[in-house]
């Protein structure tokens, strides 16, 4: 935590509910940071109500200078609205900064905010923006930069915008609505929101919510690298690298805090990770961005410690139900039920989780509740599947080539097939794979983590929805869902959760084997670049002994 | 359990290859018996480079054969607490199946020794086949190309050079892509390369018999029913019985295979038929009266039969070869199909600290493909020596 | 000699063209078009999305048409967006509409762009081709003398122990393919936990922790042994065994021939016979077989340089090839064609300078 002040006082009252909740022990402290924080209480506070002092982030103090190299897939640029990979954003972390950042801990920083506030009903938020912050051309950041912001990230006919549907609170027709961004002054703003959405600043640290200066226009943020941090690129290959160093004219606002290498350098050496343990062994790379499996224990034996970061990320190994054979409610479950979610998690990610329920809320999400889960029985599955007449049927796995997607597949498929069903496994690569994902009759999907169960079921499972994968269509699922929404508190939303829940195990939706630990390797002279689980890489704040 | 010693392993898989020893034996003791009835097949027998790689490529081809008796588990079950198993690992409960991974076990548990026998039968399964009608579509053009000539053989040498000249990875980059499923090229492409067997038998009984028109049409007849059924099945999946089927991924990566190859065959075929085609029996054939197709085919043809063996031995490793590179871009067959190319790609990310899953399919690949050279080494020098 | 020139250049044309066709029409595929929207444009795009993006971005009109502005024979695509600006196929290269020709292709030298790598082909292609032609020529210093002194000691005394060993040793490399020979030199010689380094290291006999490097990715700035050592090995060791048997055989061959038994029976020193007789002769094969084979070694650069993440030609051809990137692709197998004929130009004019009793026709 750097130097932060908090200049919002009046505390939510959700908040001090929240407090109230972790003291009852039924919302777990990271929780309630993150949305504490969302609502405006500033971390320090938010730690305080829970009667703890804001842990410390750096023990040692940070040495200026050096060059840090970091394995790191990198992609060809475009508007950063349109990002759909973090990497993306990673590399322009260095001059594009973001309104608020998602911290390790799940406590919300402001960043180019000073602070915000959000009124009792979810319906108003009031946001102050940073003084004295300078773009590198030299201008002054202000609220009219950040509403347009607002506005471009509100317009839906830009192919890919993934940042409309995160603030589709604010929109009318597919664009910012008229009296929805109101700026007060130079440095506030008010947003005026058509519904409650207890998630719009949360999602306001994503990754594609980079700001940028009215004057950037083009699609790619390197061929004009206008932002408020503290590095510029030097170079971009896609598929090669990338190299960042310290922009010498510029005065970062934060100066002092963070900014502490020369020089950064993204090393793309493609997605096999053969070929970055043999750059680590040979000193070419001195972290990398995300290991899995085995590589975190060979990456370990030569010299590079792992660091852990808990999430409520998974594989969704959905049913389209609109697809036969999964048509059949009594197939979707009997396929469920041939599977043993702890020993997918054993065999497909080595183990490196939490076996998970098969209905896509977390424990670490707050209004988690606890329902009967299906239950493991081979031989049940087997016989079920005989009744639906598929005694013969082959089933059709696919996943994209990942490893670790390929290899929980692999698992499931393994699982299934040992209940005397048949069953075939397909890969498909990356680049084929995402041109129908929503559409396999049996696939598995990447799901990142949100930090609220409601944003799952609201991008995922409600009728219609463009990301509906198992194209899952139930009228008492959206009205609860609906209800859910206008729930601020987590225990009375937990009720409506747990009939949620259960309509997902009723449905047999999706296999869902396990919430994922992720993990980065790193030597041991590269300090604060911590697995972070959104996959965040500040490179603002490592530095290197 | 304890986990079993290397002496050990090595004694229970001599135990598991017992059916191959058993037709090993029994195949070299006949062929030596009666080697000098056998033709250049006999010769073989002579050399000992040629004995060697023999020996080689029928253990492979036994072991395919009798790969359901020599496994030890099912190629595609996982045990738990079996990932990355050292070779000789004992299973923590047995429960009926046998107890131990002889070669151990790979990253998602599987038993890498009957891995490595079903990837032989899934690799000598295509091989051969894919060969074979490459074969028969280069003698097929190649003959008359090199026999007629004109503007025939300059079209088709124009196009043997056209696909020669394409990077075969390229090729299979764009042949083998999913998204080429969903257009009908691949299965116009199999039904162009399928039709090469069934011409080639019937041309060749047709050219010989025609003065027989009754056993002509016996023969000619029962080949285009088995043709016309196998062709079916293996085109457009439509075989009634079923034994005539073919996955469109192995299509498409057959298609592929058989497309790169041909054109070399072809390249061969039309040297030797340029060269064998001045030789006197060929103008006695023509003074005779004999068609052109039974000159080519029962005349050219046989008396090009030595380099033809050879090059087919050689040309099976290299398919092999082939069928690795496209598992080690991840465009093989199916995903968890034991083939070694796959698994040696699945392999090598944990090299380092388990050789064992990626070692095993390699030494085996290369031991196949040595075998295939060794044989066809001795081959053309007892060839020669006629 | 002209004439036999002109014909073979005008074959290349002709190939180029047809095999150019083919990858076009390959590439272009619907849904070939589809992977490319989505891999540009944001892969979780919907449907519609993806239809007005392949329209705007001028891959909707027919194939034949793309294909004639790729050659630069049609003119290319241009569009007025909603707003007023002018797209298209030329005015985006050029910047403005005023300064973009009518046509923009291979004949006005334009080689197109590069989806993947966001650059100008021309650009993309110039600098990994350089970078294979390092590769290039380190495989061939090391490849070409070790096949040649393997294949003449082995062809000297056929038969020999010495033949034996050396013939079997050289069908053993043809025997493994680089995907195999790559895994396992970097389990040998460049791993600090597992073959030969932790070894050397312990005695004290290496500085590093590994012997050599397992991934190449730093030779792109500095070439160094430590770093080029392996991927050479891995492509030149399976060219190499193919190589020495075609020598082998060729120096059996001249062994055998009269002036070299008279040789011998004169009393001449066996070494002399070899070097004086028997080697300008026997290495008229092997060169045309050198030359056949640096096409060949393509499919090996592509597998080194993918294992090794070294980015070159191969390299770039399974990037391009995996994301779809049309043009880039495109301007790959020209770039094969025109390596694939040209060795074989020089592999016969070669023929014909070494072996003077044969003339061009």
């Amino acid at each position: 935590m750097t130097k932060m002040t908090a200049t919002d006082t009046r505390i939510h009252p959700a908040a001090q509910m929240y407090a109230s909740e972790v003291a009852a022990g039924t919302l777990s402290r990271r929780e309630f940071i993150t949305r504490a924080t969302a609502l405006g209480l500033a971390a320090p506070a938010a730690y305080g109500l829970l009667g703890l002092v804001a842990p410390q982030a750096q023990a040692q103090t940070p040495v200026m200078g050096g060059t840090l190299k970091m394995q790191m897939i990198v992609k060809a640029q475009r508007d950063p609205r349109t990002w759909d990979w973090s990497e993306l954003a990673n590399t322009c972390r260095g001059w594009l900064e973001y309104l608020v950042e998602y911290q390790r801990d799940g406590s919300l920083r402001p960043t180019l905010l000073e602070s915000w506030s959000a009124s009792d009903d979810a319906m108003v938020y009031t946001l102050n923006v940073r003084q004295g912050v300078k773009w590198n051309n030299g201008d002054d950041l202000t609220a009219e930069h950040i509403a347009h912001n607002f506005a471009r990230w509100a317009d839906s006919s830009v192919e890919g915008n993934s940042m409309a549907s995160r603030v589709s609170a604010l929109m009318t027709d597919g664009q910012l609505a008229a009296n929805a961004v109101e700026v007060v002054d130079a440095h506030t703003l008010r947003l005026h929101l058509n519904a409650p959405d207890i998630a719009l600043i949360v999602s306001l640290a994503d990754y594609p919510a980079a700001v940028v200066h009215p004057a950037f226009d083009g699609d790619d943020p390197v061929a004009n690298p206008l932002g408020t941090g503290p590095y510029l690129p030097v170079s971009y290959e896609p598929g090669i690298g990338a190299v960042l160093e310290r922009n010498a004219n510029h005065t970062w606002w934060n100066a002092g805090n963070g900014a502490w290498l020369d020089r950064i350098e993204f090393v793309d050496l493609g997605t096999d990770p053969a070929a970055w343990v043999a750059a680590a062994e040979s000193g070419e790379i001195d972290l990398n961005y995300q290991t899995q499996g085995d590589i975190i224990d060979i990456l370990e034996a030569v010299g590079l410690p792992r660091s852990e970061a808990v999430t409520a990320s998974t594989l969704a190994v959905r049913f389209n139900q609109e697809q036969e054979p999964y048509t059949n409610v009594a197939v979707r479950r009997a396929l469920m039920k041939a599977v043993n979610n702890s020993v997918v998690l054993e065999l497909g990610y080595s183990g490196l989780g939490t076996a998970a329920e098969n209905h896509h809320v977390c424990p670490i999400h707050p209004e988690y509740a606890e329902v009967a889960n299906i239950g493991h029985d081979p031989a049940a599955a087997r016989a079920e599947i005989e009744a639906a007449g598929l005694g013969d049927y082959e089933f059709e796995l696919i996943s994209v080539d990942e490893a670790w997607q390929s290899e929980t597949c692999d698992a499931v498929a393994a699982q299934v097939r040992e209940a005397g069903i048949n069953i075939k496994r397909t890969i498909l690569p990356g680049a084929t794979f995402w041109n129908d994902w929503t559409k396999y009759p049996w696939s598995a999907t990447e799901w990142n983590m949100r930090p609220l169960g409601v944003q799952i079921l609201n991008l995922a499972y409600r009728s219609g929805v463009p990301w509906n994968e198992a194209a899952f269509a139930n009228a008492e699922f959206d009205t609860l869902l609906d209800q859910a929404n206008g729930i601020a508190d987590a225990d009375a939303r937990r009720v409506v959760m747990a009939r949620l829940e259960e309509i997902m195990l009723e449905q047999g939706v999706l296999i869902q084997p396990y919430w994922r630990s992720i993990f980065r390797n790193a030597r041991p002279n590269v300090h604060g670049a911590e697995m972070h689980p959104t996959f965040v890489v500040d490179v603002v704040n490592y530095w290197k002994s | 359990m304890d986990p079993l010693g290397w002496p050990e392993i090595l004694i229970r898989i001599a135990q598991q290859l017992l059916p191959v020893w058993i037709a090993m034996v029994l195949t070299f003791a006949l062929s030596i018996r009666f080697r000098r009835r056998l033709g250049l097949y006999g010769k073989l027998f002579d050399s000992g480079v040629g004995m060697v790689g023999f020996a080689i490529v029928i253990f492979w081809l036994f072991t395919a054969l009798f790969a359901g008796w020599i496994v030890t588990h099912d190629a595609l079950s996982q045990v738990s607490q079996m990932r990355n198993a050292l070779p000789g690992a004992a299973l923590p409960s047995p429960d009926g199946r046998y107890p131990y991974y002889l070669f151990g076990g790979d990253a998602l548990a599987r038993d890498v020794f009957s891995r490595m026998v079903m990837g032989a039968r899934e690799v000598l399964r295509i091989a051969p086949f894919a060969a074979m009608i490459s074969f028969m579509i280069g003698i097929l053009l190649g003959l008359p190309a090199g026999y007629i000539g004109g503007r025939l053989d300059t079209g088709l040498t124009f196009l043997a050079n056209l696909v020669l000249a394409f990077p075969v990875i390229l090729l299979f980059f764009l042949l083998v892509a999913p998204e080429i499923q969903e257009t009908p090229l691949p299965l116009v492409m199999a039904g162009f390369l399928f039709l090469a067997p069934i011409l080639f038998v019937t041309i060749l009984l047709n050219s010989r018999f025609f003065t027989q028109p009754a056993k002509r049409n016996l023969y000619v007849g029962v080949v285009l029913a088995i043709g016309a059924w196998a062709y079916l099945g293996l085109v457009f999946g439509a075989d009634p019985t079923g034994i005539w089927a073919m996955s469109p991924n192995l299509l498409n990566v057959f298609v592929a295979v058989v497309f790169v190859n041909a054109p070399t065959v072809f390249r061969i075929v039309r040297g030797i038929t340029l060269d064998i085609k001045t030789r006197d029996y060929v103008a006695a054939a023509q003074t005779r009266g004999e068609g052109p197709w039974y000159i080519m085919l029962w005349e050219i043809l046989p008396n090009a039969r030595g380099p033809l063996i050879v090059d087919f031995c050689l040309r099976i490793g290299y398919t092999t070869i082939l069928l690795g590179t496209l598992g080690f871009f991840g465009l093989g067959v199916s995903p968890e199909s034991p083939d070694w190319g796959s698994t040696i790609n699945a392999g090598r990310r944990l090299l380092t600290v388990y050789p064992h899953p990626a070692l095993v399919p390699a030494l085996s690949l290369m031991s196949l493909v040595l075998g295939l050279n060794l044989l066809a080494d001795g081959l053309r020098e007892e060839s020669l020596k006629d | 000699m002209l004439l036999f020139l002109s014909r073979r250049i005008g074959m290349m044309l002709v190939t180029a063209l047809c095999l150019t066709f083919i990858v076009f029409a390959l590439t272009n595929l619907p849904a070939k078009l589809e992977t490319l929207a989505k891999t540009q444009a944001g892969s979780r795009m919907t449907e519609a999305e993806v239809a007005s993006w392949i329209e705007r971005n001028g891959y909707g009109s027919p194939m034949v048409q793309r294909y004639g502005e790729w050659l630069g024979v049609l003119p290319g695509w241009v569009r007025t967006e909603d707003d007023g600006t002018v797209r298209g196929r030329c005015v985006d290269r050029a910047g403005t509409p005023e300064a973009a020709g009518d046509r923009c292709g291979i004949l006005q030298g334009d080689w197109g762009f590069s989806t993947r790598f966001r650059e100008t082909v021309l650009n993309v292609l110039s600098a990994r081709l350089g970078a294979t032609g390092w590769l290039m020529m380190w495989v061939l210093i090391v490849m070409v003398p070790m096949s040649l002194i393997v294949g003449v000691l082995a062809g000297m005394r056929e038969g020999s122990r010495t033949d034996r060993t050396l013939s079997t040793l050289s069908i053993a490399t043809t025997a493994t393919p680089e995907y195999v020979s790559g895994v396992l030199f970097i389990a040998l010689l460049a791993s600090s936990t597992v073959g030969l380094s932790p070894l050397f290291v312990s005695w004290g006999w290496a500085t590093g922790p590994v012997l050599f490097q397992g991934n190449a990715r730093s030779a792109l700035d500095s070439l160094t042994f430590s770093n080029f050592t392996l991927p050479v090995l891995t492509v030149a060791l399976y060219g190499m065994g193919y190589i020495a048997r075609i020598t082998r055989a060729s120096m059996t061959e001249v062994m055998t021939q009269q002036y070299i038994r008279t040789a011998r029976l004169k009393g001449v020193a066996f070494g002399t016979i070899v070097m004086r007789h028997a080697l300008r002769n026997a290495l008229i094969a092997p060169f045309t077989v050198i030359m056949l084979q640096i096409p060949w070694l393509l499919n090996g650069v592509v597998i080194t340089e993918v294992l090794f993440s070294y980015p070159g030609f191969g390299w770039t051809l399974y990037e391009a090839a995996i994301n779809n990137d049309i043009e880039l692709l495109l301007a790959s197998s020209v770039v094969a064609v025109v390596v694939v004929l040209i060795t074989q130009l020089i592999s016969d004019l070669g023929y014909v300078w070494l072996n003077p009793r044969i003339r061009l026709s």
